[in-house]
């Protein structure tokens, strides 16, 4: 709690002063004036619409993507056990190593997937994909949702179970077919915990930084800087903790709104219920 | 019959090795890229996609190498550390936060669920402040206390969930024959919970192994540096070979995946019970 509350506190105040990281001391108050110099500054605005399109991508392929794996490992098949154990190695593999593999991967020169675009007839340029301003940031999200989708599947898997199989039976004595099947009963299963699953995947997303970092710093041209990236880029590149403070405010306040929101979207769900 | 993709046994089994193929390959890559010569790597016409095994002493060279063997130690005593400090602090706090009514004990559960979300790149620069003050900076001992901030939230909400789980009439029984807290949880709820806490171990343990923010960030020295800092420090690198690069990447890698797999029937069951709900 204290190394994290009263940090979080200090945040708070290091927000509203000009404080720096070679001269902790000289924490002078200048009240919103880092807020203003932030939200003014037109690449800001960039770096929250990159997070708003990393955050989204995020969610959106991660869970669509594990409910296909979900929905696919559910059935019967030969080494079902061996192929869900297996299934999960992206998310235990740690996530330096995933940034490491992938940097080579996309070597401009002899990464298998740069040779595989080139063969698709996609040319990343002779720097490659993770400095192609266009595809950097594509790149970034295949490796991130190949990390997340597992731990997705594996979560919808287990409420999969909870299934009653009677009303998946009593809806196909009724007609039913297989899609309404889905959607009147296996759906209705699903759906809080997809909920769940979902403002997970958002605060997971809009904490992630390792990957990004490590994969391109942020660039090419800051398509793939995101809030936090951004943020320990002033902290520690520029050396502007209050700037860096005042980022993270933006960035935990948009945290809040997404889980009460996030809230309220599963209560409301609840009640319906 | 519960629902799933319509497919025949085939079809299934094409796919589920599609599937399966796609979460394995970037690692089966690295070690690809170890095992081969440059030849291979570098040439324009050919990819070389299968192991060349006679090329295995690669990774006796990287354990050979002391620094990479350093990393490794580091990392271990740091994710152990993490796991004793986080199970040992986690198990009074979920059990007070299960059993007992006290002051501001809806806001300190609050308080969990919202450390959760805060990112570590937040986090990183008050605490580096933090620790400036108290001395703590490039030390193994200051970076077990970071990461125990971050894995403590989840390990007391896994132990949490799972003591809630445990009848009351148990310890109020145990209770009433004059035992007192401190050995009902020892006697009674421990042996019970026993699964869940070898969830939040592996869950401790892993977020400590593959940490990154904290330790590039608070540890300068080169031998106290864990292998996530050390392996982080390898991309990009054009001095190094990659397949020494890949060599190392698989070793700080494979303990991580093989204790994950061995535990995952409890981290799975941890996660869904306690962390996902925060």
């Amino acid at each position: 709690m204290v190394f994290q509350l009263v940090p979080l506190l200090q945040e708070v105040w290091l927000s509203f002063t000009k404080t720096t990281l070679l001269n902790p001391n000289l924490n002078v108050w200048v009240g919103m004036a880092n807020f203003q110099s932030v939200l003014a500054n037109p690449s800001f605005r960039q770096t929250l619409l990159t997070t708003v399109i990393y955050v989204a991508a995020c969610v959106v392929g991660s869970v669509g993507l594990g409910l296909l794996v979900a929905l696919l490992l559910n059935g019967r098949f030969p080494g079902r056990a061996v192929a869900r154990s297996l299934v999960t190695v992206p998310w235990a593999a740690p996530g330096i190593a995933v940034a490491l593999i992938a940097t080579w991967m996309f070597n401009p020169q002899f990464g298998i997937l740069t040779r595989t675009l080139r063969g698709m007839g996609i040319d990343p340029g002779p720097n490659g994909v993770l400095n192609n301003p266009q595809l950097a940031l594509g790149a970034i999200l295949v490796t991130t949702i190949w990390q997340l989708v597992p731990f997705v599947a594996v979560v919808l898997l287990s409420a999969l179970q909870g299934v009653p199989q009677e009303l998946v039976e009593a809806a196909q004595v009724d007609g039913a077919g297989r899609w309404m099947t889905f959607r009147v009963v296996t759906w209705q299963v699903l759906k809080p915990t997809i909920g769940l699953v979902a403002v997970l995947m958002t605060i997971w997303s809009l904490r992630r930084f390792e990957l990004i970092w490590l994969m391109t710093r942020g660039g090419p041209l800051g398509s793939t800087r995101t809030l936090v990236i951004d943020l320990y880029a002033q902290a520690f590149e520029s050396k502007q903790l209050g700037t860096a403070a005042a980022i993270g405010m933006v960035g935990v306040v948009i945290a809040m709104i997404v889980i009460i929101g996030g809230r309220l979207v599963a209560n409301a769900a609840a009640k319906e219920a | 019959m519960m629902h799933r993709i319509r497919l025949g046994v085939a079809g299934r089994t094409i796919a589920v090795l599609v599937v399966l193929g796609l979460a394995i390959f970037p690692v089966y890559w690295m070690f690809v890229t170890a095992l081969s010569s440059d030849e291979e790597l570098f040439s324009s016409s050919s990819v070389n996609i299968l192991p060349n095994f006679s090329r295995f002493g690669v990774f006796a060279a990287a354990l050979a190498d002391g620094q990479v063997v350093t990393w490794l130690l580091n990392s271990l005593i740091v994710a152990a550390g993490t796991t004793v400090l986080s199970i040992g602090l986690g198990i009074p706090l979920g059990y007070a936060l299960s059993r007992f009514t006290f002051r501001g004990k809806a806001a300190v559960g609050l308080a969990l669920l919202f450390t959760q979300m805060l990112p570590e790149a937040l986090l990183v620069v008050p605490l580096f402040a933090m620790f400036r003050r108290f001395d703590l900076l490039n030390s193994l001992h200051g970076l077990i206390l970071a990461d125990t901030a971050f894995a403590l939230p989840v390990v007391s909400l896994i132990l949490k969930g799972a003591i809630d789980g445990v009848p009351r009439d148990l310890d109020e029984a145990a209770r009433v024959d004059g035992s007192r807290p401190p050995t009902v949880l020892a006697r009674i709820i421990l042996p019970l919970i026993a699964p869940a806490i070898a969830a939040a171990a592996v869950i401790a343990f892993f977020s400590a192994w593959n940490e990154y923010v904290f330790a590039v960030t608070f540890v300068f020295d080169k031998p106290l540096q864990p292998a996530s800092v050390g392996v982080a420090g390898f991309i990009g690198e054009q001095d190094t070979s990659i397949q020494s690069i890949m060599a190392v990447g698989l070793l700080f890698t494979l303990p991580a995946v093989a204790f994950y797999l061995f535990a995952q029937r409890y981290v799975v069951s941890g996660m869904t019970a306690g962390a996902v709900k925060g």
